[in-house]
């Protein structure tokens, strides 16, 4: 069955891909991130800066004065809303300035860039349409689950629940399961306690002290429109090797629903957003991962790795752009680069670089590009350097967020202040070595505040780091 | 762990035990922040120097570079036009000693002219010093260039791209790209996007004017050689021509080269031929003769001029690229199809 279920998806990705060049579709730019990457605000930065007509030296087609405007397009897709791009901007600058709430649910937009082409026979007036896909990025964590069965999920899921590092989050959810008979009747009330306490652990885990990552299924923590329904009420079992699922039991239900979340959730999610990307970029928040510790920072590279397993990646050729789009170029960024000085910027990508290096082998290997770089794509801070007790260091000043404490000092979100965050190590391994998660403030080397969102200037967009380097790189060859 | 490592802190800028920038500070601050302008962060892997970009490197070494070096025949040359400065140096002393004792006022005559002469060569001497060190720091500064953006070295290139806007001060029409060039170096950009800012700002009308001048005198030398009636006379044109575009294409980058300087340039261009034509075979040899037999084949003195034409063109692309203070690197380096294409149309024009 599995057979057929796979070539009917094949079928209609191909299907989707053959309508969308046949209408005439724009350039696919994926943005991955996890949840808290920063994928909305850099989204809402991408076209407050094309839509304001803002200088970005390094997208070369800006630089040399050949885009003459860019215009958001209607709505291509009238079953899926349209990206709030209006209202995140207003969150952003607005009075009562802060980031955009996390998404709750897949939007996307359309935007148009008109540009002349640098031809050596005269300039000719040419478009370039964008499509962008906004979605909350805990959904990205139902990709690896596409390729895994329930029995395999439940194992994995319980052996990583042993670490040193999960243990105690998992321990009232693992007491129990341990009571729990796969193998007995099935009962509604079971599986809902089990899937409730299952939850409760993966929220917990995500919280900011622990900041773990690989955590499917994503819906159980951005339920979206399925709250409550039984898609979303399973959960890991204990199940041993070759036995077979007796019929009626606890574990075939589950395993029913397990299936039942891939077929209706994780799968039309994939299709929908994923399955035809022309172009990628990678948000990923290391600085949350690095404040917990190694075992968080591990954690971060494992989900990462199984995300990106999921895509399909290599070189396009004619055919396979008709048929079945491929990622010819992935952008890795490392977001909140403006949360440390620049001097330690290059640490920062080494350490992206090191998290990502599976990812990166395999995608070298089919032909597909790849760069890493550091990004803000709205720059909360400035630079400064501070003399303190003998040292020189290099620091950001920004207001950090209500709340946020550094130092046995608390911040009320309205003063500015000069943060030394702390030196990355020169060696990237440094930093994975070690089962520490959740370390407190003293132990850690670092310590990476929140920044409010800038001030904004009228009429400009707001500062960024090297998102036009980022544009080059992801639509720089298509501005030609 | 064994070293040192700084500890993570923070200051409230509203604190009063804080001093920051120009504000009154208190009596002993526990701390003093400096707000800086944001620099470049420096990123990515090392990119190859290409090929045609040592070349230029080479050439440059054999000419503009080149060290002195002292050899038998610099012997010679030194103790000869020694002795002739001296003899001169006689001449002029005896012929103003005369003067004298023909009468006082011509002697005054005399002396002064000999004054202005002695200002003249002192001030030759410099404009010619002063030439060739501006030469020598082109070179360098490309060679720089090249390297730091290999390697996307920010601090190389932000230094670099100050002194390549420097070369510009004196002229009033690279104002606003020197404006941006100063804001790129500012703002936070990586090493060779900064250098690619500045060529494209700075260097690119330069460009065109170069090669706007190539053409020109391409098309002169091969119309001029297609009717001119005597052999002699083409000759002695194309190599004015050739001379003239040289230091055209000179000044337009770096300034007048002078007389050592033009010397220095020449062999550093000749190098530059030599080192490439091995090169050009792939695309404008074959071009070039396809050309010259069309046109040879109209006329015999037709095709002459377009192969003078080509000659020009040629020399004049190897002066734009070991003149250029920056290596080729946004755009590809122009060939003789790009700046004289009228050459391979059987003299039909654009």
């Amino acid at each position: 069955l599995s057979v057929f279920t796979d070539l009917a998806f094949e079928a209609s990705v191909a299907a989707r891909s053959l309508a969308d060049y046949l209408s005439g579709g724009g350039l696919r730019l994926g943005v991955t991130g996890l949840s808290r990457a920063g994928k909305t605000v850099f989204i809402t930065a991408l076209i407050d800066n094309l839509l304001a007509g803002a200088k970005l030296p390094v997208l070369r087609a800006s630089a040399e004065g050949r885009i003459a405007r860019a215009h958001l397009e209607p709505q291509p897709d009238d079953a899926v809303p349209r990206f709030a791009y209006e209202e995140h901007l207003a969150a952003l600058s607005g009075p009562d300035r802060h980031w955009p709430q996390s998404t709750r649910r897949i939007s996307q937009l359309r935007l148009t860039i008109e540009f002349e082409r640098a031809a050596r026979w005269g300039a000719k007036a040419s478009e370039l349409t964008l499509d962008i896909v906004d979605y909350p990025g805990e959904w990205l964590l139902d990709l690896p689950l596409l390729d895994k069965s329930y029995a395999q999920w439940s194992r994995e899921t319980i052996e990583a629940s042993e670490g040193k590092a999960r243990a105690p989050l998992a321990a009232p959810w693992r007491a129990f399961l341990a009571g729990l008979d796969p193998a007995a009747k099935a009962e509604e009330d079971a599986a809902r306690a089990a899937s409730e306490l299952f939850t409760a652990y993966l929220r917990k885990a995500r919280d900011d002290v622990y900041a773990l990552s690989t955590l499917p299924p994503g819906r159980f923590l951005m339920p979206g429109d399925l709250e409550g329904s039984p898609a979303l009420t399973f959960a890991p079992l204990p199940l041993s090797e070759g036995q077979p699922i007796a019929p009626h039991s606890l574990a075939a239900m589950m395993e029913r629903r397990y299936e039942a979340y891939k077929t209706h959730v994780a799968r039309p999610f994939f299709r929908d957003c994923f399955a035809r990307l022309d172009r990628q970029i990678v948000l990923v928040d290391a600085l949350g991962a690095l404040n917990s510790g190694p075992a968080a920072l591990r954690d971060l590279e494992n989900a990462l790795d199984g995300v990106m397993r999921a895509f399909r990646v290599g070189r396009a050729s004619w055919l396979g752009s008709v048929f079945r789009p491929r990622v010819e170029r992935i952008l890795f960024a490392a977001t909140k680069a403006d949360h440390l000085h620049h001097v330690s910027h290059d640490r920062l990508e080494a350490i992206l670089r090191a998290l990502t290096t599976r990812a990166i082998a395999r995608a070298e290997g089919v032909g597909a590009e790849i760069d890493v770089i550091a990004l803000a794509a709205v720059r909360a801070t400035r630079e400064a350097e501070i003399r303190h007790a003998g040292e020189t260091l290099q620091a950001i000043v920004g207001v950090p967020e209500k709340g946020e404490r550094l130092g046995g000092q608390v911040f009320d979100g309205v003063a500015e202040a000069a943060v030394f965050p702390g030196e990355l190590p020169e060696d990237p391994q440094a930093v994975f070595a070690g089962e520490a998660i959740a370390l407190p403030e003293a132990d850690n080397d670092w310590r990476f505040l929140r920044f409010r969102p800038p001030i904004a200037a009228r009429d400009a967009p707001a500062p960024h780091i090297r998102l036009d380097r980022a544009l080059q790189f992801l639509i720089g060859d298509k501005l030609k | 762990m064994s070293e040192h490592r700084p500890r993570p802190r923070a200051f409230r800028l509203d604190d009063e035990r804080v001093a920051v920038d120009d504000a009154p500070a208190p009596a002993a601050p526990t701390a003093t922040i400096r707000s800086q302008g944001a620099a470049i962060p420096e990123t990515g892997a090392a990119e190859p120097i290409d090929e045609g970009e040592r070349a230029v490197e080479a050439a440059q070494g054999a000419g503009m570079l080149a060290r002195w070096r002292p050899r038998l025949s610099t012997l010679v040359w030194a103790g000869f036009g020694g002795l002739v400065s001296l003899g001169l140096g006689l001449w002029m002393s005896e012929l103003i000693e005369n003067l004298f004792a023909r009468a006082r006022s011509l002697g005054a005559l005399g002396a002064v002219f000999a004054a202005l002469f002695l200002v003249g060569i002192v001030g030759l001497a410099i404009r010619e010093i002063a030439a060739l060190w501006r030469q020598s720091r082109i070179a360098e500064l490309h060679a720089s260039l090249a390297r730091a953006r290999a390697s996307d070295d920010r601090d190389a290139a932000r230094a670099l791209v100050t002194r390549l806007a420097a070369l510009y001060e004196g002229r009033a029409e690279t104002a606003q790209a020197r404006a941006e060039v100063a804001e790129a170096r500012r703002a936070i950009v990586d090493g060779r996007d900064l250098i690619d800012i500045a060529e494209r700002a700075l260097l690119r009308p330069l460009d065109v004017k170069a090669q706007a001048e190539i053409a020109a005198a391409a098309r002169r030398v091969s119309m001029v050689t297609a009717i001119s009636p005597r052999a002699v006379l083409d000759m002695i044109f194309v190599v004015a021509q050739i001379v003239r575009l040289v230091r055209r294409i000179a000044e337009l980058y770096g300034g007048r080269p002078g007389f050592l300087g033009f010397v220095k340039l020449a062999r550093s261009i000749f190098a530059h031929i030599a080192i490439t034509g091995g090169m050009a075979v792939g695309d404008s040899l074959v071009q070039q003769l396809v050309g010259h037999s069309i046109a040879s084949r109209i006329s015999a003195r037709m095709g002459e001029g377009v192969l003078n034409g080509l000659l020009t063109a040629r020399v004049g692309l190897s002066a734009l690229a070991v003149c250029r203070p920056a290596p080729f690197a946004i755009d590809k380096p122009p060939g003789v199809a790009d700046v004289a294409p009228f050459l391979f149309g059987a003299g039909k024009d654009r």
